[in-house]
């Protein structure tokens, strides 16, 4: 996964997309035990071509660069890529607060744990719920932060109504 | 035959060993998490499959 990484870092330094982080499953393992999945979530800020978000370019990008689509995904370096442009306010808040670390030698970032419940109790399928619970059985979470977070984005009945 | 209090107490220590197993897990190195989920990917693509459903391992190297 480092060389994909990588290759993401690329995009970010040519401009192609702006701020990226990890995010869905491969996020949430990142702070929780590791869960099934089959691609790698990027949330994404595009630059903005008129008055559109539009993943054209990239994908673009990534085909003269060799890496194909796969469905909703692109191939890189074999992990399929599922680009996730930032299209509310909370998805744009947890880019722009998300956390750097590093993959082995490779900087990159994911979004903070507090951010990733945020967007499963936004989302709501069943698995969401699920993750959700595993978060807070497994990950520290802060919750002064998490509960400014919920306040924000209005999903503080949502998370009540998840721990009744 | 065990008590009801023996048996209670024995699931206690289960489900005790099951949540502590899972704070192990969750406190690996990221890279270790990213191989083990690949691990699941291996596990699982043949099930998938037999139900006719599109998964594919990812093709990293795991030995990272």
């Amino acid at each position: 996964m480092e060389k994909t990484l990588q290759i993401l870092n690329a995009l970010e330094r040519d401009g192609v997309v702006g701020k990226y982080a990890i995010g869905g499953a491969m996020g949430a393992t990142f702070y929780i035990e590791p869960v099934l999945t089959f691609d790698l979530d990027i949330f994404v800020v595009l630059p903005q071509t008129g008055s559109l978000l539009t993943l054209t370019p990239l994908y673009e990008m990534l085909r003269a660069k060799g890496y194909h689509e796969e469905g909703e995904c692109v191939n890189i370096e074999g992990v399929p890529v599922q680009f996730l442009p930032a299209y509310n306010a909370l998805l744009e808040e947890a880019l722009a607060e998300a956390r750097e670390i590093h993959y082995e030698h490779t900087p990159t970032r994911v979004l903070r744990a507090e951010h990733l419940v945020a967007i499963c109790l936004q989302t709501g399928r069943d698995k969401d719920r699920e993750r959700v619970r595993l978060f807070r059985e497994e990950a520290a979470l802060d919750m002064q932060y998490l509960m400014g977070v919920l306040k924000r984005h209005g999903l503080e009945d949502t998370w009540q109504r998840l721990n009744k | 035959m065990a008590t009801p209090e023996q048996v209670k107490a024995a699931i206690a220590k289960l489900v005790a060993a099951k949540r502590d197993r899972r704070r192990r897990l969750a406190a690996l190195p990221y890279p270790e998490k990213v191989r083990a989920v690949v691990q699941l990917q291996r596990m699982t693509v043949p099930i998938l499959k037999g139900r006719n459903k599109r998964a594919r391992v990812w093709e990293i190297d795991t030995r990272e």
